[in-house]
């Protein structure tokens, strides 16, 4: 996270002299790869922010991850100043994630906004994701001001590309501007556009303080970062400050606008954007969508937002039961950045001490298991992603099953439970219309319920199906890629739940079942996973002193059964004199890999066991 | 008296094995320089031997390359030097490694001239077409009549090598193969599993699919037939890959196993002891080129390459690891030398060594305080000794 620096008051910019008229607050939104973060970085560069140099690749990316995954995971801002027309205005680029798990953290952006560039990759052209965040930005009443990136392109089809966006969004094709955020070709025309097409905020100096808080972060030094867009009025340090959802109070300790790093100014006015530190202790007491109003001058409380929905659930565990201890303190520190993910402390009676952590999304998921073990050094075990299925009892009350082991038993299926829910979630494909087939087949397979397709172009085609969000959370997205040779894109948003035939596939070794194998799966899927499941089970366990039954159940009735046959020999080669260090260093690497194996009764399991389970085979 | 052990390496061959990772070299062209070779091993004998003056030689053993190809002459110049440093036990064990070839089986009676006790011979198979392609150049039958030769010169005191797990090998012949051999036998047999170890030409055989051997079952089934047969025939199975007539076994050997102290001179020589000045345990191995450790015993009295300390937690590692790799197993008494005095109850996980014992691996005398394998334990003693020890 950005380092907040001790506050040197000669240093605080004053930015008072800007008033709304000479503001815009703007972000870009874009699909995946479509150039985000290099015009984002571009534009730095142009207004100073950052020197050209070649070291400013993707700035605003600032997590390790994000540079690897080329994503962005945590909104932030950037605050330039720019020269037009002989005036100069402040420009505030709001970042936005990049990815459709985020969708969550794109809507709290925009609300700090007043405009938005809609940004098109010229050879690729409308992708999911692109019309997706249009409707989202359209639905927060913002302007959108459609760009072509990548217009270099040897591929870059720019004409196609506009009559695209015309016949999508009906925007006048001839008002797009083309560019090459890579090479800086016609990025000189950005700023301008954002200052004639979008509007000002809006708002007077002369109401009482309200702000938006759309954002924040943690900082060691400083404790919790708002990230606000003041909607009325001022604020400045020594402020009082009142937060409209909790009642709590608190003193400004410092604002500043982010240049890109945390730069104090005097204070803060209406329409800018920038941050706000008020000894604030933890993130928990900043709720995302809150309005704040100057103590004892309360005001009319801003739209808020609904919290995060958990679409994704995995169980967390660690794989040392005595490194619980440290891994909660990890966990707690890396969701102090991150509030969208939902923690709730789960014991297993296999795995001991754990957490059930719900997710954004698989790719969410995948970002903080990759955070928590290079970030933090752990070791975990995580087990199979599942989506929140209902149980509706035949009383009326429903509840949600979290884990395996909350599915009710037979007995109470029969007796108690009217029916077993699952989430759908509705799904926006693009692709060439040469892989209709391949992607109405790939929907089928996954029990979806094609809703229509149009063509958007001569050669593309949009299909919107219907699918259980079960059938999603794994390999979904990877079939859809590797089926549409990467043309495919994909987007999809919660589609309420249906009743569903769902059944408990449960792994048995030596007759015992293992919960934390456990798995909640359609019943149509049952037989040829339990069979894949027991076969790949075999294939990962070790020999051990005795034979090893695995077997698969659905709902108790057993659909698979493979054995492991007991070890009867190591290879005692001989040992003499000259082989003792060889075979000490090799005992004690076994004893290491021995400890990363997890013991059920007899049993011992390694990692690759669980991962099994959570992933299919072609 | 501290009982002491002297290994020495004679790194030349005639012809080299496919499978064989031990330091050694063809005889040149020139032939070998014996007594350069055996001016380098008395420089390292001497220097090494020197600090242990106060113990007692308890067994020497010649292995290498083929130490029969030695002159008996540098054997007994070796011997002698030995025993004027470290006395020799009055019952010492002086072993020469032979090869089945006839120029060496004829050199024996020198070779009990110049104070070899105890001859060992690798037969490793009957079979002439695996004994060409693993690259030995002398037949199965050749083999036997070795160990009959030998037998005649030194009754009592020959043991052989038998390999099984070659390519194409079945259980049948196998079994056969052992019974042909369990004919001609004397007290002592080593059997092993072929290993196939990195840098040798069976390990880029097999990596490039030329060479497939047999499964882990099948090969478990051979060891079991050997236990079997050699059993049978009254031999005991004293060690993971040793069997001997009571009375019989090898004393160099179990040195190993029983954590006695040895040095160890001649190229890639491996030694363990406990330095005097320092009272510190010492791992140490000389260097593996034959011309640079020539070099290094000619200009600094030895050719060590590498000498680490041993901590006191290997070394109660080690004497459980390699305890358990006799049917005798370890005692507390044993354990004691280099635990201080902690007792074996203390030091290993006893709760899965109950498990162990509950389930017929392994079995503990706690009134001797003595921990040994089962047959069954020590077919799959590997796995067991992760488990139980700390």
């Amino acid at each position: 996270m950005p380092q907040m620096r001790v506050i040197d008051r000669k240093k605080e910019t004053d930015i008072s002299t800007y008033p709304p008229d000479l503001i815009r607050n703007f972000s870009i939104i874009a699909h995946i790869d479509h150039g985000k973060s290099t015009l984002a970085d571009r534009l730095l560069e142009l207004t100073g922010v950052i020197s050209k140099t070649g070291k400013n690749k993707q700035v605003l990316d600032k997590l390790k991850v994000e540079r690897e995954r080329g994503i962005t995971v945590k909104a932030q801002s950037a605050s330039m100043f720019y020269e037009y027309n002989g005036k100069k205005y402040l420009m505030n680029l709001i970042d936005t994630p990049g990815h459709v798990d985020f969708s969550y953290e794109v809507s709290r952006s925009l609300a700090a906004c007043q405009g938005t560039i809609l940004l098109v990759d010229a050879a690729q052209g409308i992708q999911a994701q692109t019309v997706a965040n249009f409707y989202l930005a359209f639905g927060e009443g913002l302007a959108v001001v459609p760009m072509l990136n990548k217009v270099d392109l040897p591929t870059a089809e720019p004409e196609r590309a506009a009559q695209q966006i015309e016949g999508t969004f009906e925007i006048d094709a001839s008002k797009i501007l083309h560019m090459s955020a890579k090479t800086g070709l016609g990025v000189d025309a950005v700023l301008p556009s954002v200052i004639e097409n979008m509007p000002p905020p809006l708002g007077s100096i002369d109401q009482p303080f309200k702000a938006l808080l759309f954002d924040t972060w943690y900082d060691k030094y400083v404790g919790v970062v708002c990230l606000m867009a003041i909607k009325d009025g001022s604020i400045k340090k020594g402020d009082r400050i009142v937060s409209t959802h909790s009642k709590q109070k608190y003193e400004v300790t410092e604002v500043g606008i982010m240049h890109p790093e945390p730069s104090p100014t005097t204070s803060l006015q209406v329409g800018q954007v920038g941050y706000i530190t008020c000894n604030m202790k933890s993130v928990s007491e900043a709720h995302v969508g809150d309005t704040f109003y100057r103590d004892k001058h309360p005001v009319e409380a801003l739209p808020g937002f609904v919290p995060a929905k958990s679409m994704v659930f995995a169980g967390v565990f660690p794989i040392d039961a005595d490194e619980f201890a440290r891994l909660d303190e990890s966990i707690q520190k890396l969701t102090l950045n991150d509030s969208s993910v939902s923690v709730h402390k789960e014991t297993s009676a296999a795995l001991g001490q754990g957490w059930r952590l719900g997710f954004l999304g698989t790719l969410h998921m995948d970002v903080f298991r990759q955070r928590l073990e290079e970030e933090y050094d752990a070791s975990i075990l995580i087990t199979a992603p599942t989506v929140p299925y209902q149980i509706k009892y035949r009383d009326g009350t429903t509840r949600f099953i979290r884990t395996p082991a909350d599915f009710p038993d037979i007995h109470t299926m029969q007796d108690n439970v009217e029916s077993t829910m699952e989430p759908f979630v509705l799904a926006t494909m693009i692709f060439p219309e040469r892989y209709l087939g391949q992607m109405l087949e790939l929907c089928t397979l996954h029990r979806g319920e094609i809703q229509n397709h149009v063509y958007i172009d001569e050669a593309r085609v949009l299909l919107k199906c219907r699918l259980p969000m079960a059938e999603i959370v794994s390999d979904f997205f990877d079939k859809l890629k590797s089926k549409s040779q990467g043309f495919a894109s994909f987007d999809y948003e919660e589609s309420g739940y249906e009743a569903s035939d769902l059944v408990k596939m449960e792994v048995l070794l030596n007759n015992e079942a293992v919960d934390a194998l456990a798995s909640v799966m359609h019943r149509s899927t049952s037989v040829v996973a339990g069979r894949d499941m027991a076969k790949r089970l075999r294939e990962v366990i070790r020999r051990q002193l005795f034979d090893i039954i695995i077997q698969t159940a659905a709902n108790g009735k057993i659909v698979a059964r493979e054995t492991v046959k007991q070890l009867r020999k190591n290879v005692t080669a001989k040992c003499y004199g000259g082989d003792i260090t060889r075979k000490m260093k090799l005992l004690n690497k076994q004893k290491e890999g021995k400890k990363r194996m997890k013991k059920f009764g007899k049993v011992e399991l390694p990692q690759e066991a669980f991962l099994t389970v959570m992933t299919k085979s072609e | 008296m501290v009982p002491f052990s002297l290994y020495v390496h004679w790194p030349y061959c005639t012809f080299l094995c496919r499978f064989c990772a031990f330091s050694k070299a063809r005889v040149p062209a020139k032939g070998v320089e014996h007594e350069r070779i055996t001016s380098a091993l008395l420089k390292e004998l001497r220097t090494s031997l020197a600090p242990h003056k106060d113990k007692v030689l308890q067994s020497i053993y010649f292995g290498g390359g083929t130490p029969s190809l030695a002159q008996p002459r540098n054997i007994a110049q070796i011997i002698e030097a030995a025993n004027s440093l470290v006395p020799l036990a009055s019952d010492a064990e002086i072993t020469l490694e032979s090869n089945p070839t006839s120029a060496e089986v004829g050199k024996m009676r020198d070779f009990k001239q110049a104070g070899v006790t105890r001859y060992s011979i690798g037969i490793q198979t009957l079979d002439d077409r695996t004994l060409a392609r693993m690259g030995r150049l002398h037949t199965g039958a050749e083999g036997l009549a070795a160990v009959d030769r030998a037998r005649a010169l030194f009754p009592g005191k020959v043991s052989f090598d038998m390999i099984f797990g070659f390519e194409g090998q079945t259980l049948d012949q196998w079994q056969k193969e052992l019974e042909t051999v369990l004919k001609h036998a004397d007290n002592h047999i080593s059997v092993y599993q072929l290993t196939v170890e990195p840098g040798t030409p069976l390990f880029r055989d097999r990596n490039a699919q030329r060479v497939v051997l047999p499964s882990g079952d099948l090969s478990a089934q051979m060891y079991e037939s050997a236990v079997e047969m050699c059993t049978a025939k009254g031999f005991r199975h004293y060690e993971v890959a040793n069997y001997a007539v009571p009375g019989s076994e090898s004393m160099h050997n179990m040195g190993y196993w029983q954590g006695r102290q040895w040095v160890g001179i001649g190229p890639s020589a491996h030694s363990r002891f406990i330095d005097p000045s320092s009272n510190q345990r010492i791992s140490s191995v000389r260097l593996p080129d034959i011309q640079r450790w020539a070099q290094h015993c000619e200009k600094f009295g030895h050719g060590t390459a590498k000498s680490t300390v041993i901590s006191d937690e290997d070394a109660k590692q080690e004497a459980v690891v390699f305890g358990l790799r006799m049917l005798d197993g370890i005692t507390d008494r044993r354990f004691a030398g280099v635990s201080g005095g902690q007792s074996l109850k203390d030091y290993l996980h006893m709760d899965r060594v109950q498990q162990y014992v509950d389930d017929g691996y392994l079995l503990w005398n706690s009134a001797d305080a003595k921990l040994a394998p089962t047959e069954r334990g020590l077919e799959v003693i590997d796995s067991i000794l992760i488990d139980i020890v700390p």
